[in-house]
């Protein structure tokens, strides 16, 4: 049997929500086939008050072992580092993270605000907020760079606003076996084999940036978001396009750009807009691609266009047409 | 005298303190302390106001698009948008669709789960209702968990991810569905329909009923005759449990309306469920005009530059955050929200209780009146609203026209102040925004837990939820199983309740 402590810091709930709509296992299922223990969750636990404190304390003194801290939001640091705008069972939060990280055999940080602070520690910060082991791009965090858990093995951290439930059971389950070494992360420790591709794998849309066919305006099913809509698909690690969505669809499959929401850097703001240069090329090129690379492939690309993807597939009544480029 | 504080107040989405002061085993004094701090809106100021599409649904993962709704609604009045009929088809399935995958999570993740409580050991049917409602065990727990996330396949079809998708903007949505879709959306409303509303939460048609039961009578009979729906079964539990002499509260019911029936042009005219306040007891309607919102921060880690005793509308509102420990009338970091009406200042509730009962459906009205607004009535309307809601978004997907447009650009506007009001999951919900020079110079979030759990305003007037509280007896001070029914009954939010930040 292994043991779960899920905590909520600086959090919107959206990782518990994304995580309830696992599917096959269901988050049901993955309890009963990993014979896992949840000793509380913010919101599926009966226990208030009292009860919680007590079991947490009785975790820190090692009284009940601790398999897997999972914690998500940010470490709320402010105001003045006295952690007071995040309370909880009667202490600063940041003081149960910092003790409880200490006992747990593992530390997981679910989603981008635990992973590396998210929204909340966007400028100015006004909360004084930091990832578990990042903030932003820096590594440190809350834990400090050095910090490892008694598995030897520094936070684990599932990127994503909010992470994908397949993404977080894929994760946990490697653990639970004991199958999860640090050659599985890469720099970010992120799990390699969720994180390695990009956003844009499976996009249905990947024909139209290939040829450079830009979408104008929203509401269409054709074009590309990368050149006109700020989509950051071409340079964000995510599987969005393979694993899909609620088993149904993605950001960019219904038309909304990427916001690039497993990174670091998220959110970078000015979203739905693509920033160019003077010579109109977007200043954020895809991933690993050079901007004299990109300028060559762009025009020879856009000149060998198939016909019928630079005018409306589907044409809708009093539809100008005026919206791919 | 004694008194209790539960923190943390867990299954409410986020941290909430809840202090409750007893004379012997009642309720005399109560105070609903929100202990985190998230400064969305401080984050948002001078930035490209369609950031708030991405920004704004992260206020809340389980009312996402709720917030991005209201976000969307702000910045069509600012921007003057002209909102095709199919975008707002879409954009009232997306917001329905999250709405009810939170009623039957809220329902039986967070209240129902505490029928487990001792006090009920000993009723006839204690052992009936465990098999049901347990945690992870209970057979309803494990059709709920199987169900509500169908609602969430519903909204990715049209919104590309539940939680936080960013679908809708202004002028429409960025979706453009080919009919397999809607097809497909519809075919899973109709799944749940069968093969869940009817058969676990209801235990007979929703059309029957939906046509049938239209007061508290109806309803009391429709339980009898259909005896193995969910609907049943806590109507009985309930009433058994005196759920519905439980937290009655303001008595005061506030909506801001929701769903818009056509087209508009900036903002909306005409909406499905109607805004308005209520008053319980005289059965008196009044209009709902958003001029007379006021914030106060006299009992809030606040500072307003005008002084403590000062009320503001959220577009002329200022936030600075002080957590200023020595001033022992400030304890919470929500700020109070207050209606102006007549001079007076009212606390009144929200949530699909307040909104069913404000937009006349007959049933809600006819059970507040009989059963008052409860805990129990409470229960009862969220599950009414799944069902209505269900309906409502087969509608809207089969009246959806193919080949017209989903999306009509606006025109680029420099300045100009705007607000969205909603219904969400916990009831009424506004975004004030002002942008100046193309950027946001002030972004307010109100949200309906600040409505139903405001600190106490100026003139000590007390909020809803602590009335709700105040003058409850409980059965057992050391497990007061009744307060947490109260505040679970309002499906509480607090990590929405807490981003009351202004950006100036």
């Amino acid at each position: 049997m292994k043991t779960i402590l899920w905590l909520q810091g600086g959090a919107c709930g959206g990782n518990t929500l994304s995580f309830l709509n696992a599917e096959n296992p269901d988050v049901l299922e993955f309890f009963s086939y990993y014979d896992v223990k949840v000793l509380w969750h913010p919101s599926l636990s009966l226990e208030s008050g009292d009860k919680v404190r007590e079991l947490l304390n009785n975790i820190v003194d090692m009284k009940i072992n601790l398999d897997i801290f999972i914690f998500e939001g940010t470490v709320v640091l402010g105001p003045n580092g006295s952690g007071k705008f995040n309370m909880f069972a009667g202490r600063p939060m940041k003081d149960w993270v910092n003790e409880i990280s200490k006992v747990a055999n593992y530390v997981v940080a679910v989603g981008d605000c635990a992973s590396f602070g998210g929204v909340p520690a966007s400028e100015p910060n006004p909360t004084e907020s930091t990832g578990l082991q990042f903030h932003k791009k820096e590594k440190g965090g809350f834990l400090g760079k050095d910090f490892r858990s008694r598995k030897n093995l520094p936070v684990i951290n599932i990127p994503g606003c909010p992470a994908h439930p397949e993404w977080i059971i894929t994760t946990l389950s490697m653990i639970i076996n004991d199958k999860l070494t640090e050659e599985d992360l890469d720099e970010y420790q992120r799990l390699k084999i969720i994180y390695s591709t990009t956003t844009q794998f499976g996009c249905p849309r990947n024909i139209y940036f290939s040829y450079k066919v830009a979408l104008k305006e929203f509401g269409h099913r054709e074009g590309c978001l990368y050149f006109d809509l700020g989509c950051k698909g071409s340079y964000t690690k995510s599987p969005c396009n393979v694993i899909l969505w609620n088993k149904q669809s993605s950001k960019t499959r219904v038309g909304t750009p990427c916001f690039g929401c497993t990174e670091f850097d998220f959110p970078t703001f000015n979203f739905f807009v693509t920033e160019k240069n003077r010579s109109g090329i977007p200043k954020r090129l895809p991933l690993g691609v050079s901007r004299g690379a990109y300028t060559t492939l762009s025009a020879v690309a856009r000149a060998s266009a198939p016909e019928f993807l630079v005018k409306p597939l589907i044409k809708k009544k009093e539809d100008r047409g005026n919206w791919l480029e | 005298m004694s008194s209790k504080i539960i923190s943390p107040f867990n299954r409410v989405e986020g941290d909430l303190d809840v202090e409750v002061k007893f004379e012997r085993n009642k309720v005399v004094d109560a105070k609903i302390i929100s202990r985190l701090f998230r400064g969305i809106e401080i984050i948002l100021k001078g930035k490209n106001p369609l950031d708030a599409l991405v920004i704004t649904p992260r206020v809340c993962g389980i009312c996402g698009a709720s917030h991005l709704y209201a976000s969307a609604s702000a910045l069509d009045m600012i921007y003057n948008a002209e909102v095709p009929i199919n975008a707002i088809r879409l954009r009232n399935v997306l917001s329905m669709a999250e709405t009810c995958q939170n009623d039957l999570r809220h329902t039986y993740f967070m209240f129902l789960i505490d029928v487990l409580n001792n006090k009920y050991r000993d009723y006839a049917n204690f052992e009936e209702v465990i098999r049901r409602w347990a945690p992870i065990q209970g057979s309803s727990y494990k059709e709920c968990f199987r169900w509500s996330k169908k609602y969430t396949e519903v909204y990715a079809i049209f919104g590309g991810q539940w939680p936080h998708g960013s679908a809708i903007v202004p002028g429409g949505i960025t979706a453009d569905p080919l009919p397999n879709e809607i097809q497909r959306a519809i075919s899973i409303l109709l799944d749940i329909k069968r093969n869940y509303l009817e058969k676990v939460i209801l235990g007979g048609p929703i059309d029957q009923f939906l046509d049938t039961v239209k007061s508290y009578n109806d309803l009391l009979q429709w339980a009898e005759d259909y005896k193995e729906g969910d609907l049943a079964k806590i109507l009985e539990f309930g009433l058994e449990a005196n759920w519905h002499k439980l937290g009655y509260g303001s008595g005061i019911m506030l909506s801001y309306g929701h769903l818009p029936i056509e087209e508009y042009v900036g903002i909306p005219r005409k909406k499905y469920f109607k805004p308005g306040i209520y008053f319980a007891k005289e059965k008196e309607y009044k209009e709902f005009d958003q001029r007379n919102v006021l914030e106060f921060v006299n009992s809030s880690y606040y500072i307003y530059s005008k002084g403590d005793q000062a009320g503001l509308h959220p577009f002329e509102g200022e936030t600075n955050p002080n957590l200023d420990e020595k001033n022992k009338n400030k304890y919470s970091l929500t700020k109070c929200f207050r209606y102006k009406l007549d001079g007076k200042l009212i606390a009144p509730e929200a949530g699909a209780l307040a909104m069913l009962t404000v937009s006349g459906n007959p049933l809600i009205l006819d059970l507040i009146d009989k059963i008052g607004p409860s805990v129990l009535s409470r229960v009862i309307a969220r599950l009414v609203r799944v069902l209505i809601y269900n309906e409502l978004m087969l509608q809207e997907l089969n009246s959806f026209e193919f080949g017209k447009p989903t999306y009509k650009k606006p025109s680029e506007v420099k300045e100009g102040m705007g607000y969205g009001l909603v219904e969400a999951p916990r009831g009424a919900l506004g975004h004030w925004v002002v942008v100046k020079n193309e950027k946001i110079l002030n972004y307010q979030i109100v949200t309906p837990t600040q409505i139903n759990m405001s600190p106490e305003d100026p003139l000590g007037n007390k909020s809803h939820m602590a009335l709700a509280l105040i003058g409850t007896e409980v059965s057992d001070v050391n497990n007061p199983i009744e307060v947490h029914h109260i505040v679970r009954s309002h499906d509480a939010c607090m990590v929405c309740n807490v981003h009351m930040l202004k950006l100036i």
